[in-house]
Order: C-alpha cells, then sequence, then structure tokens
C-alpha cells in the first residue's frame, strides 16, 4: 500500500474532523422503543384476533361478551378536529401527530411550538417554510426523531436533543421537513430551495 | 446483560466516528451518514450476539449502513411523513471535509469508494476487505489502485486549478 500512502493519508487527515456526537445511550434508548413497538404491535395483534373472535362467537350465535364499563353515549358529541397532537409515551418520548386535509384546520405554529415545549421538546414551527442553521445541523437528528407505528406520527425523544438544539419543524402542505438547529446561531430558511431564503426571528416570525 | 452492554458500549465508543467517516466517504452525505450509522449501530446491538463473532465487527456496521441505503431513507421519510426532510436543500457542510475530496469520491463507483472506505476507516486488510464485500483479493487491490489513481489525478487537477 505503499505507493498508495499519500493519497490515503489525505483523505484520513480531511476526514479526521468528523465525529459522530451521539452517545451510546442514544442507541440503548432506539432499541428499547423499537423492542416497545414491536410489542405493543403484538399486543394489538392479539387485540385484533381476540376481537375477531368475539366478532366470530356473535355472527354464529354464541353467547355476547359481558359488557365492562360505561354504556355509549346515545348520540356521539361535537368533535373538534385539530391539525395536530402531542401525547407521551412510547415511554420518556413524545408522540407528535400531524394530521393533513381539507377537514383539518391549518396548523398554528405558535400552537405546535406551546405543545412541544410542555413536552420539553424547544423548536421552531414554520409553515410553508423550513429553516436550518446556516452553517451547518448539529448532529443527532437520527436519535431525536424516529418513526412512529401511527399513520403520520413521529416519535421524538426530547432528552436526546443536543444542549443549546431546537428542532426546526418546516410544513408544507406535502411535506414536512426537520432538522436540528443551533439557538442563537444564524439561520437560513427557504420556500423551496430555489426560492430566496427570508429571516426568521428567534419567535419564529418571518422577516422578509 | 450488564457484560454486554458494557462490551457493546466500549465497541460503539471505538467505532462509531470510523464507521461514520467510512460511510461518509462512501454517500458523501454526512447527515444521511449518521443516519445510517446509528441505524447500523442499533441493529448491532440488536443482534450484539452474532456481530461481536463477526471477523470485523465495524465492517458489519458499515455494511449494513450502507445496505440501509437510500431506499430506506426513502421508506422510513415517508413513514413519518418526512418525504422531502432535507432533500430539496443543499447539504450542510461535512465538518471540514474539504469538498473537492468529497466530489472526487463520489466520481468513483460505487465499489471503489467502498474499498477505500474499509482500507482508510477501518484498517482492514485486503483478505479481510475481500471477505467483507465479497470479491475475491486481487479485485480489491485492482479497485483500491484504481479508486486512489482517480483521487491523484482529480485532486492534483483541482489544486491545480486552484492555484492558476
Amino acid at each position: 500500500m505503499n505507493e498508495h500512502d499519500d493519497v490515503i493519508g489525505l483523505v484520513r487527515e480531511s476526514f479526521s474532523g468528523l465525529r459522530m456526537d451521539a452517545p451510546v445511550e442514544s442507541v440503548f434508548a432506539r432499541s428499547r422503543i423499537r423492542r416497545r413497538r414491536r410489542l405493543s404491535g403484538l399486543t394489538a395483534a392479539a387485540a385484533a384476533v381476540a376481537g375477531a373472535a368475539t366478532a366470530m362467537t356473535l355472527t354464529l350465535g354464541g353467547p355476547a361478551p359481558a359488557r365492562s364499563g360505561n354504556p355509549p353515549p346515545s348520540s356521539p358529541g361535537p368533535v373538534t378536529l385539530a391539525a395536530f397532537s402531542v401525547t407521551n409515551g412510547p415511554g420518556d418520548s413524545t408522540t407528535l401527530i400531524l394530521y393533513k386535509g381539507p377537514k383539518y384546520p391549518a396548523l398554528d405554529p405558535t400552537a405546535l411550538r406551546e405543545a412541544l415545549a410542555q413536552h420539553g421538546i424547544p423548536a421552531l414551527v414554520t409553515v410553508g417554510t423550513f429553516c436550518r442553521s446556516a452553517d451547518g445541523a448539529p448532529a443527532g437528528l437520527g436519535q431525536v426523531v424516529h418513526p412512529s407505528n401511527l399513520a403520520d406520527g413521529m416519535v421524538i425523544d426530547g432528552q436526546a436533543m443536543p444542549p443549546g438544539a431546537r428542532l426546526s419543524i418546516g410544513y408544507f402542505s406535502g411535506a414536512v421537513r426537520m432538522a436540528l438547529i443551533e439557538d442563537g446561531a444564524p439561520l437560513s430558511c427557504g420556500t423551496t430551495s430555489q426560492e430566496p431564503a427570508v429571516h426568521i426571528t428567534p419567535s419564529g416570525s418571518p422577516i422578509r | 446483560m450488564g457484560h454486554e452492554q458494557d462490551e457493546f458500549a466500549d465497541f460503539y465508543r471505538a467505532s462509531k466516528d470510523s464507521c461514520l467517516r467510512a460511510v461518509t466517504a462512501v454517500t458523501g452525505d454526512r447527515e444521511l451518514a449518521e443516519e445510517q450509522v446509528a441505524e447500523a449501530f442499533t441493529r448491532a446491538w440488536t443482534s450484539w450476539g452474532k456481530v461481536r463473532r463477526h471477523a470485523a465487527p465495524r465492517a458489519w456496521v458499515v455494511r449494513t449502513a450502507l445496505n440501509l441505503g437510500v431506499s430506506w431513507w426513502r421508506r422510513r421519510h415517508r413513514e413519518v411523513p418526512l418525504a422531502e426532510h432535507d432533500a430539496a436543500v443543499p447539504a450542510g457542510p461535512n465538518d471540514g471535509v474539504d469538498p473537492a475530496l468529497i466530489a472526487a469520491l463520489r466520481r468513483l463507483p460505487a465499489r471503489q469508494r467502498e474499498v477505500l472506505a474499509l482500507r482508510i476507516f477501518l484498517d482492514l486488510d485486503t483478505e479481510t476487505t475481500a471477505k467483507v464485500i465479497g470479491v475475491a483479493p486481487g479485485t480489491v487491490m485492482t479497485h483500491l489502485s484504481r479508486a486512489v489513481a482517480a483521487l491523484r489525478r482529480d485532486l492534483s487537477t483541482a489544486n491545480t486549478e486552484v492555484i492558476q
């Protein structure tokens, strides 16, 4: 390999600043979340099988199962749909679901930011634009955001957020973009990669 | 479990940077590489009983990360409606890695990049590299020679352009 040493040394040296900051605990946490999700999937599948068995019993004219709990209301109450939900779990994580479609109201970025803050997740939420740190995103998005079993849902592990970082959520009609941003660092925001960037203040208001 | 966890933690701390560098060198995208490597380490922990007995556990992680590929990225981000996540935004800086070098690496065929990454960042010898990627040792030598020659040519051209 001697005749290659100059190039190999140059490549090695050039990559030497590249470091993976995520602690090993994030790997264990990710694995735990996955195991829980698998178990809850199995539980849901078992419940579905049990439900199917009950339905089959009723269809075949067997005894009806005993009813437990309160009887269902005679008529459903009014339903208020929301553009998002933020709930606890799985484990210490938070599940965020964003609902889209004509029957849902427009996303209120301030309401979502405040809801995430209540779960210990500092965020910058923007609609129709997406912001990222101009100097490059802090590492670790993969440890913070995980896919959820729920449609349109994602699991956010607030404890995995690097200190001084916030989650930037750019909400578009066809997609949601996410990145970690550093508090106080200059941001580069844009509606699409082709359009000129707009400046976003720390409170989330755009300055055009 | 405690002993296994400690053992894996030692392995992770000793290997994470070199695995990230190897995968970044092949993909040319640090953020994507970090996601892939994090996922690969999670799978390594899930199968630690098997991975710890592998001839080159770090190569197992790198290969797993690379095998996840773009399809995993797309599928995963469709699941969490992040289909366009960062895709339309220019990639961020690769932590000081010379962009000319990244561009030169991306011009290499994928197999040459992989051989280069395994040799440079994981310090695998020819035999182990050949075993890991499933080719003959001679093929590894050929890939390495061609990759180095192309990089040398590309980088010397880039330097010349800067100087002129």
